[in-house]
């Protein structure tokens, strides 16, 4: 365990010096981030149900958050592929006795975390400019959030085998955004199949807490268990995956291709 | 006195399928050598030869066909991980590192990747930058160094990991005569005051007569030779003559003399020559008697690295 946390402090260490380093890219996210959160905060109670106005905000947002960071998620590992083999790096990463898994899984742990605090530090801001406050059971919401994120991660890690053979995914990978989108915004009751896809089961539930304002009790035990069991299969499946394309990838020598 | 093997090198063997078509190339065709503790080990051959495939396979970069390498006894193809502990390397091209990260940044990011506490090491980090004369730059953006500044980073981070064995491809490559100096003896440093090994393949045929104890020779995915560079030296050196003549070659005594031996240097009126046998000797006589040249003198003549690697190169492509 304590060679992971070593691992995973130098990828947030590299992670926020990057974000420094590389400040246009930062800013405009940050500015993004910003903008949208305030024309929420204000936009929907000029456009939305004046009488459903707190619960149209409150979940338009949570949406776009959670959107956010299972995009990230998503695409992340994938894009750490491409970016460290246009680089040249990639090689001197899978030379790490840690395992290029590990590494991955760090690095995303690292974006989430960076991200998480640019984030709710943009929330906060933009609620107070905007002198509307957000009212959530977040400890109903995280600890769905959290399980539903291992899930995608194990999708994630799908796309980063894909990446480390094909290399050229950059198309796909912005598909996918719209995918996601689509996955998100569809309800399982007008849906059921869709309870085997990634995360539709935990956007599902996080719906059900903010609009009908559940709580932990209000679910069945059905729930918890396959939301759960969904999310450890893909985070298992991705993973098999994962080591799959890595041993093709060795086989065939991609590593330094690109 | 027997010493310690650290990588074994097994009938490695490595096919590519071609794109098109069913054409299968054998990048490494039952590839044999060993790596002994505390040495520096040359590898060559032509482009194209399998050096690459070779320090790629060694490193776990590239997984063989066939065969098997063992480093410290662990056979990298099925632990690799493992046997990742024990090496480092510095793979080809000046692209080993994080162009927008300084180069302290460097160091510590490719510590902490191994699992490795970063604060542990700043010891290590301070003596690596010292003793790469990278001190001043310690501040400074990779992608504002020279190259040669980078090669020496990309060393240095090897060195971070501080494993016993330490791969280099081409280290010494695009880097100017001064600051290749500068490599080869921070290198015959590391081997005399730390102790580790060192793999380097190279196409730079200075750089192994002056560091490597031993060369692995590559052709075709065949190791051609293997031996100490001086033995090599000394085996080809009773080999090598110079002819110098009273007038010039005929235009077919320059043919016959490149048909039989194509490793000859034909200068006005000198031939320098190695030969396989004795008997050789009295060939180009006969050759240089069919016109009545004049024969001056014949003398031995010193041969260096790049001209045994030539001549055996040059023998297993016509093999």
């Amino acid at each position: 365990m304590k060679p992971f946390w070593f691992l995973l402090c130098a990828n947030v260490r590299k992670e926020y010096i990057e974000l420094k380093r590389y400040y246009p890219n930062t800013l405009s996210l940050i500015f993004t981030f910003y903008i949208v959160f305030l024309a929420m905060l204000l936009g929907i109670h000029v456009i939305g149900d004046p009488q459903q106005v707190d619960t149209n905000v409150q979940y338009v947002i949570v949406n776009y958050i959670i959107w956010f960071f299972m995009l990230a998620t998503l695409q992340n590992l994938g894009y750490v592929i491409l970016m460290e083999a246009q680089r040249g790096t990639l090689e001197q990463l899978f030379m790490s006795p840690a395992g290029m898994w590990r590494i991955l899984l760090a690095r995303l742990i690292a974006g989430l975390f960076l991200y998480g605090i640019i984030v709710v530090f943009l929330l906060i801001l933009s609620m107070l400019t905007a002198n509307q406050w957000l009212f959530f059971r977040v400890d109903v919401v995280m600890p769905i959030f959290i399980i539903t994120t291992i899930g995608m991660i194990g999708v994630g890690f799908m796309l980063a085998g894909l990446a480390i053979i094909v290399k050229q995914i950059q198309s796909f990978l912005q598909i996918l955004q719209f995918i996601l989108m689509g996955l998100t915004f569809i309800p399982l009751s007008t849906a059921p199949f869709l309870l085997i896809a990634p995360f539709v089961k935990g956007v599902d539930m996080i719906r059900q807490v903010m609009i009908h304002g559940f709580i932990w009790s209000d679910f069945l035990l059905f729930d918890y268990l396959s939301l759960m069991i969904n999310s450890i299969s893909y985070f298992f499946i991705g993973l098999i995956i994962y080591f799959k394309c890595e041993k093709t990838a060795l086989e065939r020598g991609l590593l330094s291709q690109y | 006195m027997e010493r310690d093997v650290v990588i074994e090198v097994k009938n490695l063997k490595k096919t590519y399928k071609k794109r098109k078509g069913n054409e299968i190339i054998y990048a490494l065709n039952g590839v044999n050598f060993n790596v002994y503790r505390g040495e520096i080990l040359g590898l060559l051959g032509p482009n194209g030869a399998g050096k690459t495939t070779t320090i790629k396979s060694i490193c776990g970069l590239i997984k063989p066909n066939g065969g098997a390498v063992l480093i410290n006894e662990i056979d990298s193809n099925k632990s690799r991980l493992k046997a990742l502990n024990y090496l480092s390397a510095v793979l080809e091209g000046n692209r080993n590192l994080y162009w927008r990260l300084t180069v302290r940044e460097n160091l510590e990011y490719f510590v902490g990747n191994r699992g490795v506490n970063r604060k542990n090491e700043q010891g290590r980090v301070e003596e690596l930058l010292l003793y790469f004369n990278l001190k001043e730059k310690e501040n400074e953006l990779v992608s504002s160094l020279s190259r040669g500044m980078q090669q020496k980073l990309a060393i240095a981070v090897a060195l971070s990991a501080n494993t016993e064995i330490i791969l280099l491809d081409e280290p010494t490559l695009g880097l100017d005569v001064e600051t290749g100096y500068e490599v080869r003896e921070l290198l015959k440093r590391l081997v005399k005051e730390h102790g580790k090994t060192i793999i380097i393949s190279t196409h730079d045929m200075p750089v192994v007569q002056d560091l490597c104890e031993r060369t692995v020779i590559i052709n075709n995915g065949k190791v051609i030779a293997d031996e100490q560079v001086d033995n090599l030296i000394a085996f080809f050196d009773t080999r090598a003559y110079i002819f110098t003549l009273g007038e010039e070659l005929t235009s077919q005594q320059r043919i016959s003399l490149t048909e039989n031996y194509p490793m000859c240097n034909i200068n006005f009126n000198e031939i320098e020559v190695i030969i396989e046998k004795e008997n050789d000797l009295y060939k180009i006589m006969d050759i240089l008697k069919s016109e009545k040249t004049v024969i001056e003198k014949i003398d031995r003549s010193i041969v260096d690295i790049e001209q045994i690697f030539l001549k055996l190169t040059k023998e297993g492509s016509k093999e």
